[in-house]
């Protein structure tokens, strides 16, 4: 097995040539790792160690855009202003990662690459209209989040790709947010549910725009658009809200049909969808 | 009030800094030179018949020094309490953890490989596993004789008169479900010859006797040609006994085979496939209940899953028939507890061992006449509690201090229970998204191993001529701080600081069989045979003390490193411990002593299940705090107050330790663990699918310990170990019913069983041929 690690973008740029099948990025590792224990993991031929490239790593905003690199970890999310004041749902979300130590290796580039239907970090980049930035041979393009997923555990990057950050608007004054995360317990478990919402108000409680972004609903990431389309014009009512999770659960069942699991997520999904709009509203649930 | 010097101070462990420097030596830290590492070939059918085995690809691969199946075992390839458990597979696999051969390599990964390689022919038999379907006429057998491990009873008075007698029917059905034991550390040995044709066995063995004996037995030696050294150990809970002795059985066949070193380690997924469970119940309960809250009957069967072998299931049905009606009043009794064999993973011993399963139906029924005859929690099981001279339904009439109702009080007040359960049930709260509860529990269990076995420890205490002392004992300290517990009763004893005491790892060579450290009895039994050894010790000291100053021997202390006359009014040193240490080695009086501690008579009777089942039980009550989100079925733990009795607190910390562990391993059992098997599939075989609860679940605890002196524990002690796991999950569960007015039956109370009343579970075709079995 070859092990490579290159120190640069221009190193890293190289690489990507000689990519085939058979070829792995590591970020953090902490997929990869667990992964190649279970007994269906190929073992690559090529392994590309991502955790140099110093490029990967930054945090900032230019051009009216934030920009986190692929390489930034979740502590590293968590910890920068920037992010808790612009986009405060994308750091909840990671603060609610696994553990301290997962999210002191685990990258945001790494959660959005893995492409598990239950990622954390996915939501809040949906609902923040985020678009990723891909790298090959030729050079970098842009693709928007929403179009980036093809299904579970797959996305559209090609074998010579590699994901260098990820790119959003920050939420403008006025703009509520939030995520919710349903686990089995408080720590060190993978969401069964999770959800994040975008919403603007007028000052008479008309929703002017809505974005709603579930994770473990839909086997491909996608927002929930009749739901999007439901609220806007109407008042932010508890009743609304509950109809807009009414939507997305129907929606649910529409694509993937009835499952051993929907007696529960069923209900679950449309009570999450209600509570995720009413924390982005900033109201207390009953 | 006491006057004990170190005797229920909160001194620190005696092993705490070696664990936490990393000094400390576990099975998997010892390692040899030329030393082989094993791997297994697991069966690859629930259950079926062994038609050949092919190893000779296996035996072809570099590297690999032996493979061992059934027939090359030289000596008995089966033990157990009924022995039916293989070391290695030979006519059957009864379920996928068995093992039907073992690989010696150079390295583990080669061995591994060379165990891939092995080819088994089998003929694939009708599987079963639901213990219900199991005990039908057609179902398929798994164990020559009947599905049938045991069935236990207990008959009481008339039951049908008692029916007849009651104002109302109380009838309900639980379940609940196999759990792993969740040790830190997974299953490890090393074994290597030694110079005079034996063995020496590195593990960490829960109940190192036992493996002793399968060891020699399965090598065709005598047992003084084997000896077992107990390692560091982290954590067993009741598991590590037949699963560990199994993984260090067969590293000895191949060190054996070999005549060289072998380590046989169980990778996490290793160790929950091979490894024993806790039995899942089934229990039907039907109380005839009075309007006045008392009971005038219970009829109560109970169907446990043992699995694949018969394992501890004999005794761990035991106790929940023994303990099947709670510590309340009921004059009218019939229990009938079954375990019967199946496909899955065998179950046997586990903290608890019988009682959480029966803990749990009994306390949601006790909520369930709460309800019926509207008198809290509280008041109802104070209406029924047995009291000083209660007789139990085994007849047994309680001799010592029962202090049942002083637990629940206690453990009412500190939680405020009263009047947070009042202000939880009403409308106000229910109707809330998140409505909080408060639930109530309470236990008796009885200590020790009761009439289920033999019962008798030994210790053994020797003063080096310095005056240092170690202490070796037959009880192993699997991180519940028995060498803490004990060094501390020798300590006090011989009147000397603790740090003056070292405790040896305990060795099959030093200490008479002790029994297994199980059933809560190691303070009790191991702490009481260390005090006799430190007392028989103190003998010869005082005897040629006397001869020494010319004082009575019975006028003689030990306190602060120093000897005491204590003559009427006036106290006065003697001399030091060292002083006196010397004099005696000097006069040729050696310091060395054991000490074995017997228990007082207990005795059952088969047919009818009546007679003293225990020498004496302790009494403890929970208390848990709730919020439930009422939307996803999510439950919060917010508080737990944990009260129990236990004789004498030896170390409050070790207690309180306890204590903890035990809330928050018996909470996770109410709410989350839950071993998952699909046909016999072991799903849940990492700790990314098997739930236990983490630092962040944990609720805020507080525990109270209650001293009631017993005469039959040193210094009055008795046990805290598995009281403190044994009442959680029913405190759990009748604090989600306060909150929400509805009844968790079937454990965990896990996000679907809170929000919808029932479990899912993903579409499997189930390969079960019995379960197309009519029903009778
Ligand atoms: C104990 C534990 C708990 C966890 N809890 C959670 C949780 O609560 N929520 C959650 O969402 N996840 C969780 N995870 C999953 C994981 O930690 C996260 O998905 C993490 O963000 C992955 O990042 P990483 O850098 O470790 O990725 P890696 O393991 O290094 O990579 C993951 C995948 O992405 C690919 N990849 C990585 N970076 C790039 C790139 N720049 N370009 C192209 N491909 C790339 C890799 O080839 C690999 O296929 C948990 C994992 C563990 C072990």
């Amino acid at each position: 097995m070859n092990y490579l690690r290159p120190k640069n973008l221009t190193e890293l740029t190289r690489t990507l040539s000689d990519a085939s099948a058979a070829t792995q990025f590591v970020a953090g590792g902490t997929d990869v790792l667990v992964e190649s224990r279970q007994p269906y993991f190929s073992k690559p031929q090529t392994l590309i160690d991502l955790s140099r490239v110093d490029e990967l790593k930054s945090i900032s905003e230019t051009n009216g855009l934030i920009r986190i690199g692929a390489m930034a970890t979740h502590s590293e999310i968590i910890a920068q202003p920037l992010i808790q004041r612009q986009a405060p749902l994308l750091a909840q979300a990671c603060a609610e990662i696994g553990s301290q130590q997962i999210r002191n290796r685990g990258t945001l580039g790494g959660n959005i690459c893995n492409a598990s239907p239950c990622a954390d970090t996915v939501p809040p980049l949906l609902a923040l209209d985020a678009q990723v930035e891909v790298l090959n041979e030729q050079g970098l393009r842009r693709v928007a989040m929403q179009e980036f997923f093809v299904k579970p555990y797959q996305t559209v990057l090609q074998k010579n790709e590699v994901l260098t950050a990820v790119y959003f608007p920050p939420l403008p004054d006025g703009y509520g947010s939030a995520f919710y995360k349903l686990g089995r317990r408080k720590a060190l478990a993978i969401s069964r549910i999770n959800m994040a919402a975008v919403l603007k108000t007028n000052h008479h409680g008309i929703i002017e725009e809505v974005r709603l972004a579930p994770g473990s609903v839909f086997p491909v990431w996608k927002r929930v658009a009749a739901a999007e389309r439901f609220l806007t014009g109407k008042k932010i009512t508890d009743q609304n809200f509950m109809q807009a999770g009414q939507i997305t659960a129907q929606e649910m069942i529409k694509i993937s049909g009835r499952r051993w699991s929907t007696p529960y997520k069923e209900p679950v999904v449309a009570a999450l969808v209600k509570r995720v709009l009413l924390m982005a509203a900033g109201l207390e649930e009953q | 009030m006491s006057s004990f010097n170190i005797i229920g101070k909160r001194e620190p462990r005696v092993d705490a800094l070696g664990k936490v420097t990393g000094a400390a030596k576990y099975a998997d830290d010892y390692n040899l030179p030329h030393q082989l590492h094993g791997a297994v070939k697991y069966a690859e059918y629930p259950h079926a018949e062994i038609l050949s085995i092919d190893t000779s690809e296996a035996e072809k691969v570099p590297g690999v020094e032996a493979v061992l199946t059934y027939k090359d075992v030289p000596g008995a390839n089966h033990f157990g309490l009924i022995p039916n458990i293989r070391i290695l597979a030979d006519d059957h696999t009864r379920y996928l953890g068995d093992v039907v051969a073992v690989v010696a390599a150079v390295d583990r990964r080669t061995a591994q490989k060379a165990a891939d390689l092995i080819k088994v022919k089998y003929r694939e038999l009708l599987a079963v596993f639901d213990p219900e379907e199991a005990l039908e006429e057609n179902a398929p057998v798994i164990h020559e004789g009947g599905n049938e491990i045991v069935h236990h009873k207990v008959r009481k008075g008339d039951v049908a008169a008692g029916f007849e007698e009651a104002d109302f029917i109380i009838e309900k059905t639980f379940k609940t479900q196999p759990i792993e034991h969740a040790y830190l550390e997974p299953e490890a040995a090393l074994v290597y010859p030694d110079e005079h044709d034996g063995f020496t066995v590195i593990g960490c063995m829960q109940n190192f006797y036992t493996s002793h004996k399968v060891i020699a037995a399965a090598l065709g030696l005598p047992l003084n040609k084997v000896q077992i050294i107990q390692s560091t150990m982290g954590g067993s809970f009741g598991g590590k006994d037949e699963a560990a002795t199994l993984v260090a059985v067969r590293a000895a066949l191949l060190a054996q085979k070999t005549g060289r070193p072998v380590k046989m380690l169980s990778t996490r997924e290793d160790s929950i496939r091979q490894s024993y469970k806790r039995h899942a119940y089934k229990l039907y309960y039907k109380w005839g209940c009075k309007k006045d809250g008392t009971i005038a009957a219970m009829e109560i069967k109970a169907v446990a899953d043992g699995g694949a072998y018969a394992s501890m299931s004999p005794f761990v049905t035991w106790r929940s028939v023994v303990q099947a009606t709670g510590p309340y009043y009921c004059p009218n009794v019939k229990t009938d507890v079954y375990a019967a064999y199946t496909n899955n993973n065998f179950t046997g011993a586990m903290r608890g061992f019988g009682s959480p399963q029966v803990n749990f139906a009994i306390e949601s029924m006790m909520d369930e006449l709460a309800e019926r005859v509207g008198v809290s929690p509280l008041q109802i099981r104070l209406r029924n509690a047995f009291e000083d001279g209660a007789e139990t339904a085994t007849g047994q009439k309680l001799t010592h201090r029962v202090s049942l109702k002083e637990v629940l009080i206690k453990a009412a007040e500190a939680s405020d229970f009263e009047r947070k359960w009042r202000e939880y049930r009403s409308e106000a709260n229910r109707t809330k998204t998140f409505p909080k509860g408060i639930g109530l529990s309470c236990a008796y269990r009885g200590v020790s191993l009761g009439a289920e076995g033999v019962d008798a420890a030994s210790a053994v205490v020797y003063v080096q001529p310095d005056g240092s002392v170690t202490v070796s004992a037959g009880i192993i300290d699997m991180g519940q701080g028995a060498r803490t517990v004990m060094a501390q009763i020798v300590a006090e004893v011989l009147g000397i600081p603790l740090q003056r005491i070292h405790f040896l790892e305990p060795d099959s060579g030093r200490v008479a069989d002790s029994g297994p450290t199980v059933a809560s009895r190691g303070t009790i039994m191991g702490g009481g045979a260390a005090k006799i050894a430190a007392e028989n010790v103190r003998e010869i000291m005082k005897h040629t003390a006397a001869v020494v100053y010319s004082v009575s021997p019975a006028h003689l202390g030990f306190r602060d490193g120093k000897v005491w006359d204590d003559n009427g009014k006036s106290s006065r040193p003697l001399c030091t411990f060292e002083e006196l240490t010397a004099a005696c080695y000097a006069r040729g009086k050696p310091l060395f002593a054991s000490g074995v501690r017997h228990v007082a008579e207990t005795n059952w009777d088969e047919e009818t299940g009546q007679g003293n089942a225990y020498f004496t039980f302790v009494y403890g009550a929970n208390v848990a705090e709730v919020q439930v989100d009422s939307a996803t079925g999510q439950t919060e733990l917010l508080n737990f107050v944990s009260v129990h009795d236990v004789g004498r607190a030896i170390n409050k910390a070790t207690v309180e330790g306890q204590i903890y562990g035990g809330v928050a391993m018996g909470a996770g059992y109410g709410m989350m663990e839950e071993f998952i098997q699909e046909n016999g599939e072991a799903k849940t075989i990492n700790f990314d699918e098997y739930y236990i609860l983490t630092a962040m679940d944990v609720p805020k605890m507080k525990a109270v310990i209650v001293e009631n002196p017993d005469e039959h524990g040193p210094f009055g002690a008795k046990s805290v170990g598995e009281p403190a796991v044994e009442m959680a999950a029913p405190a759990v569960t009748n604090a989600i019913y306060n909150a929400t007015g509805r009844r968790v039956q079937n454990l965990p109370a896990n996000l679907e069983e809170v929000r919808l009343g029932q479990k899912l579970r993903r579409n499997v075709q189930r390969a079960s041929v019995a379960c197309k079995i009519e029903p009778k």
